[in-house]
């Protein structure tokens, strides 16, 4: 793939990126990690190997610097089914809430190489990056206005599936943020969707996969059911490289696998195209 | 909540009793309500892609004078059967072929029923080669689009995204002894537990009954059921089933599809609101 030169100058990541838990050795390939080293080149180690960002990282990899302006960020999720077994969902959130973090969605505007874009990008640390009322709101909201004002919608997912805790509800979400896909789509509006490690379940069976361009991190895992489940079910011997990029690519699911450190210059060159 | 408030007596079954009776090996399945709704019912098969799904049946029938396509998850009542049908566990194929079926529907004015009884989605490998989670989540956006009056019965398990990929529609009911879940309490005891052996408490945890569901505002209706249980007597269920769908499909049929799709749209959009009303949701069986 060979991108105009014009962007040969856009920066790897929009903002120095926040520091995230690293292991001490590269799962990929056992080296000793920097993490100075390691946030200069997105979290990738030269080996290939992507480590899993937070929507903050996200957020400051894809916005071009100072331009991020959060969007609904005081809805917050609360225990509707009361649920107490085998951990409270309230204090869950509540100790989440304590530790930063806000939600399996953040949304908002920035600009990406200059043109304004609706992003929302998923957090795994938050209940396993689960799909909730609140992140579904957020996320059909965004698209919403996306479809009416025009602008693209960029959506990076990493993601569980849908939330046990909230129940039917939570489930209902694909259908309230499918709606709101096919707004976007109706309205000729782009959808990118770049598909991070781990992408099932409700999420991967809504919106992720349902863009005008799927792109994936290489090596990410992709699916609707998980492998522990698949082999709980069918007794299935599961191949290596089942359900990642590399496999939903050879499969028509993901039209293109690019490495962290080349994905805001395809962002931004395809911004371009699709004007 | 429901326009049609028919409140089904306090039962004194427990959540977990509620789940057996859903998946009661002699309950009715769709064919049985089906051929009772309309007895001229013709099964059309394929995705006109690759193949059929046999665990969701569709075709056309009269219906109260009217053609109308059916769709439904279809268990199979012997072991042979079941394994023919992969116990209503629908593959990518049976999704397209619902699509397929509804754009055939939209094409002629037809409206649609659709009959919800799975477990879930395939969890199997050759459904993750097939892509189930790009046909689930194109059918859910599809179903948006098919300007005609869909309304969708939730006849024995709704699991999970197998069950939303057939459920998005102007009008969804349940009956009584239905379950509607974002997993299988045996799904949610695996994830939140790590031990599926949990599935009793977590049954009890999900709010999956159709009064839960109807209490939340997701469903519109809960069906009565013969005394007992639909699998007492298929003909008095398909009775209540028969009435319960005329109900809420006679005023659609006068609406404009433009309106048709926009409260289609609304009724999702806002599905959720009535959380803001009412922050903890009733009534628990007990």
């Amino acid at each position: 793939m060979e991108l105009a030169k014009t962007h040969s100058e856009v920066r790897i990541a929009g903002a120095k990126l926040p520091p995230i838990t690293l292991p001490t050795n590269c799962p990929g390939c056992g080296v000793g990690l920097d993490p100075e080293v390691l946030r200069k080149h997105t979290y990738v180690c030269d080996c290939g190997h992507h480590f899993r960002l937070g929507a903050d990282a996200w957020i400051a990899l894809v916005a071009d610097r100072g331009s991020w302006k959060e969007r609904w960020g005081d809805v917050r999720s609360h225990d509707l089914l009361n649920w107490k077994v085998p951990k409270s969902y309230q204090s869950t959130i509540d100790q989440l809430a304590e530790d930063g973090l806000n939600e399996a969605v953040r949304t908002g505007t920035c600009t990406l190489g200059g043109r304004a874009i609706w992003l929302a990008a998923f957090d795994f640390r938050f209940i396993g990056g689960t799909l909730s009322i609140v992140a579904g709101e957020r996320l059909a909201r965004g698209m919403e206005q996306a479809a009416a004002s025009g602008l693209p919608y960029l959506l990076v997912s990493a993601s569980g599936g849908a939330r046990m805790q909230e129940g039917v509800l939570a489930l209902m979400q694909m259908a309230k943020v499918n709606a709101a896909v096919g707004r976007v789509h109706a309205a000729g509006v782009p959808f990118f969707s770049v598909l991070t490690d781990p992408t099932f379940g409700g999420t991967a069976a809504s919106l992720a996969l349902l863009a005008d361009i799927n792109i994936a991190e290489p090596g990410a895992a992709i699916g609707f059911t998980g492998p522990r489940v698949i082999k709980q079910a069918t007794y299935a011997d599961l191949p290596a490289g089942f359900q990642s990029a590399e496999f939903q690519l050879a499969r028509g699911q993901v039209d293109i696998v690019v490495s962290r450190t080349e994905l805001r210059r395809l962002l931004v060159h395809l911004l371009e195209m699709y004007p | 909540m429901t326009r049609h408030g028919r409140r089904p007596e306090a039962t004194t079954l427990t959540v977990w009793q509620v789940v057996e009776l859903a998946r009661h090996a002699n309950r009715p399945y769709s064919l049985d309500y089906i051929r009772r709704l309309a007895p001229d019912f013709i099964e059309l098969h394929g995705d006109r892609l690759s193949a059929d799904d046999p665990a969701l049946v569709g075709g056309v029938g009269t219906w109260h004078g009217r053609t109308t396509v059916f769709l439904g998850h279809q268990k199979g009542r012997s072991l042979k059967e079941r394994v023919a049908r992969n116990w209503g566990m629908m593959h990518p194929e049976g999704y397209r072929k619902a699509i397929r079926l509804a754009n055939h529907a939209a094409k002629f004015g037809f409206p649609i029923i659709s009959l919800i009884d799975t477990p879930g989605a395939y969890p199997g490998a050759g459904a993750e080669e097939r892509g189930i989670a790009a046909a689930i989540a194109k059918a859910i956006m599809d179903w948006f689009r098919i300007p005609v009056p869909i309304v969708a019965a939730v006849i024995g398990e709704g699991g999970s995204g197998g069950a939303l990929g057939m459920g998005v529609a102007d009008r969804v009911i349940m009956l009584e002894n239905s379950i509607y879940s974002v997993a299988s309490p045996e799904a949610a005891a695996s994830i939140v537990w790590r031990d599926n052996s949990r599935k009793v408490e977590a049954a009890e945890q999900l709010q999956l009954t159709s009064r839960d569901l109807l209490a939340m505002g997701v469903v519109e209706e809960v069906v009565t059921e013969p005394e007992g249980g639909a699998h007492l007597d298929f003909d008095a269920a398909a009775r209540a089933l028969d009435e319960a769908l005329v109900r809420h499909l006679q005023p659609l049929l006068a609406q404009p599809a433009p309106d048709l799709l926009q409260h289609r749209y609304e009724r999702f959009r806002y599905i959720d609101s009535l959380i803001h009303a009412e922050p903890h949701f009733g009534p628990k069986i007990d």
